[in-house]
């Protein structure tokens, strides 16, 4: 309901300012048109999805040291794991429950690689980066808000924000083994919108945030990954 | 059993056996192949000879024998049991039926820590009576804090009832040579055939590998279900290695698992791995003296340089990860 007080409250003080200009004689009524979708209206999207890297676990392959007095571990190698940045795939479908809020759920496909460094070896083996490519699903749901009272391009372009959740699903190299995990995101975005009509296609693009557990990860470790996405979208 | 030379102590199993699979089980070989060496029937009964040595009663040493037998029976994800049947005039190593431990003097032995033998069914592998000797020549202690100079009997305890389950020696650790022998600078398992220095208590507890060892053994339904494995082969200039040392580790929990290539064709398994990937790591079996890990008649390969796979190797829940080959280089 947030839109259609913003759109009454443009549109009087236009109406206003129109009856208070009566010396000139005819009234000009310039209606500012809200690229607001009606209430109960669908969306869908699809697009390319972008993963920023991050870091998992640093370890070090610990041996018990032979001595009574230095307990730090004898070190026979250590890993510095990583999931590295990738592209992917992303679909949304939302639904409209007023003119600017809508619920939304969407699901993400991208194949990024798992890279554990290993240096250090105490008997000089070569340090080597040993990797695999891992298949990450997320299937998520989120609450959008838009902000017409923030349109530009003629009202067609409306920023928006989301929040939400989402369960992660991880597959390994060989598909035999699936870890999963949940994770909590929230982002901003833009769509810009074809003419008006009540069927319209448009841009919309994504930047945001997720905070996620598990998957590959420990199951106890929190672990931030920003993401960025482009999609075409149609209202409907 | 477990050895030990001046500052250098080592362990070595007294027992004509091989090793079977990945790591840690004896084997013996049968008309039908080699069989695994493992209990059938639980509780294990066993007896302590009353004796003691200085600085240690026969009751201190029933008293950490208990306590490791304990640590073995605690694995949640293995199923043994044991129980005391009290104390005995006859020594270990007499073929009386018993499962004896005790104290022996053998002053010649003069690295042996301790010792375990089998009586076993040649046929199936089952361990009918396995002994264990410490040997008294050493000067011992049960002190909880361990005692400078005397060698923690409790320790020594844990590693020979991992052979009297049916364990071999584990590779996982490091040494160097030094006047008079090997010396440890560090392990990762209780298994290691070179025992800690004297006043050393750290091999109380069990380790990512001992673990795997006793309950791929006598294993849990949770653990074949919980666990996988992974096999492959190490080959130089594209032929097996055999007796290549291969270590599994967990790059999220720190765990270290090891086995070796035990045929010609450079094969090896590694079992009771957490699910997720593993980096492994060939090297050459050169942390120990031979003997504590074959029989004579293995020819192992020790030309060839330590290297890390080049791929993650995926462990999944309650299967294996197959055909990994580890292309190792001459030095």
């Amino acid at each position: 309901m947030i839109g259609r007080h913003a759109w009454r409250l443009a549109a009087s003080v236009v109406l206003s300012l129109a009856v208070a200009s009566p010396a000139a004689g005819q009234v000009l009524i310039r209606k500012r048109v809200r690229e607001v979708p009606r209430t109960g209206a669908w969306e869908v999207s699809a697009g390319a999805v972008w993963l920023a890297g991050f870091d998992l676990e640093d370890r070090t392959a610990a041996l018990t040291r032979n001595s009574t007095t230095d307990t730090s571990p004898f070190e026979q190698f250590t890993t510095t794991s990583r999931l590295a940045a990738a592209t992917g795939v992303q679909g949304r479908l939302a639904y409209y429950v007023t003119r600017s809020v809508a619920i939304e759920a969407g699901a993400r496909y991208a194949k990024p690689t798992l890279a554990v460094r290993i240096t250090g070896d105490a008997e000089q083996a070569a340090d080597v980066t040993a990797e695999e490519k891992v298949s990450h699903y997320v299937f998520d749901g989120s609450v959008v808000v838009h902000l017409p009272q923030l349109s530009f391009a003629s009202g067609r372009a409306v920023p928006f924000f989301a929040l939400g959740a989402g369960y992660v699903r991880e597959l390994h190299e060989g598909d035999e083994l699936v870890e999963t995990g949940t994770e909590y995101h929230g982002g901003a975005g833009l769509k810009v919108l074809s003419a008006p009509g009540a069927r319209r296609s448009g841009l919309r693009v994504d930047v945001g945030i997720s905070s996620r557990e598990g998957g590959l990860d420990l199951p106890d470790r929190r672990s931030t990954q920003t993401f960025a996405a482009v999609s075409l979208l149609y209202l409907f | 059993m477990r050895r030990a030379a001046g500052i250098l102590v080592a362990v070595a199993v007294l027992v004509s056996a091989l090793p079977v699979l990945g790591y840690l089980k004896l084997g013996s070989r049968a008309s039908t192949g080699t069989v695994n060496l493992k209990w059938d029937d639980f509780p294990i009964r066993y007896f302590v000879t009353n004796r003691g040595v200085p600085g240690v009663t026969a009751q201190q040493l029933q008293a950490a024998v208990v306590r490791a037998f304990n640590t073995w029976n605690g694995v949640d994800t293995a199923q043994t049991s044991s129980q005391f049947a009290g104390f005995t005039q006859a020594p270990p190593f007499d073929d009386d039926d018993m499962t004896v431990l005790g104290f022996l003097d053998r002053p010649e032995l003069d690295r042996v820590l301790g010792a375990t033998t089998f009586l076993i069914d040649v046929r199936t592998g089952e361990i009918v009576e396995s002994d264990i000797f410490f040997n008294a020549t050493f000067p011992w202690s049960t002190s909880s804090a361990g005692q400078a100079g005397s060698f923690d009997l409790e320790s020594i305890a844990l590693h020979e009832i991992g052979h009297l389950h049916g364990l071999g020696h584990s590779a996982l650790g490091e040494t160097e040579m030094r006047t008079g022998g090997r010396r440890v600078l560090g392990a990762e398992a209780v298994m290691f055939p070179i025992a800690f220095a004297a006043g050393n208590v750290a091999d109380r507890t069990l380790k990512a590998d001992d673990l795997a060892g006793i309950s791929d053994i006598y294993p849990t339904a949770a653990f074949q279900r919980d666990t996988g494995s992974i096999s492959g082969r190490v080959t130089k200039n594209g032929t097996g290695v055999l007796g290549a040392h291969v270590v599994a580790f967990n790059p999220r929990t720190g765990k270290l698992v090891g086995g070796f290539t035990l045929s010609p064709d450079g094969s090896f398994v590694i079992a009771g791995l957490d699910p997720g990937p593993h980096v492994l790591r060939a090297e050459p079996l050169d942390d120990g003296d031979l003997e504590s890990f074959f029989d004579a008649t293995f020819s192992v390969d020790l030309n060839f340089s330590a290297k890390f796979h080049d791929k993650l190797a995926i462990v999944p829940r309650g299967g294996g990860t197959r055909d990994i080959e580890i292309k190792v280089s001459p030095k």
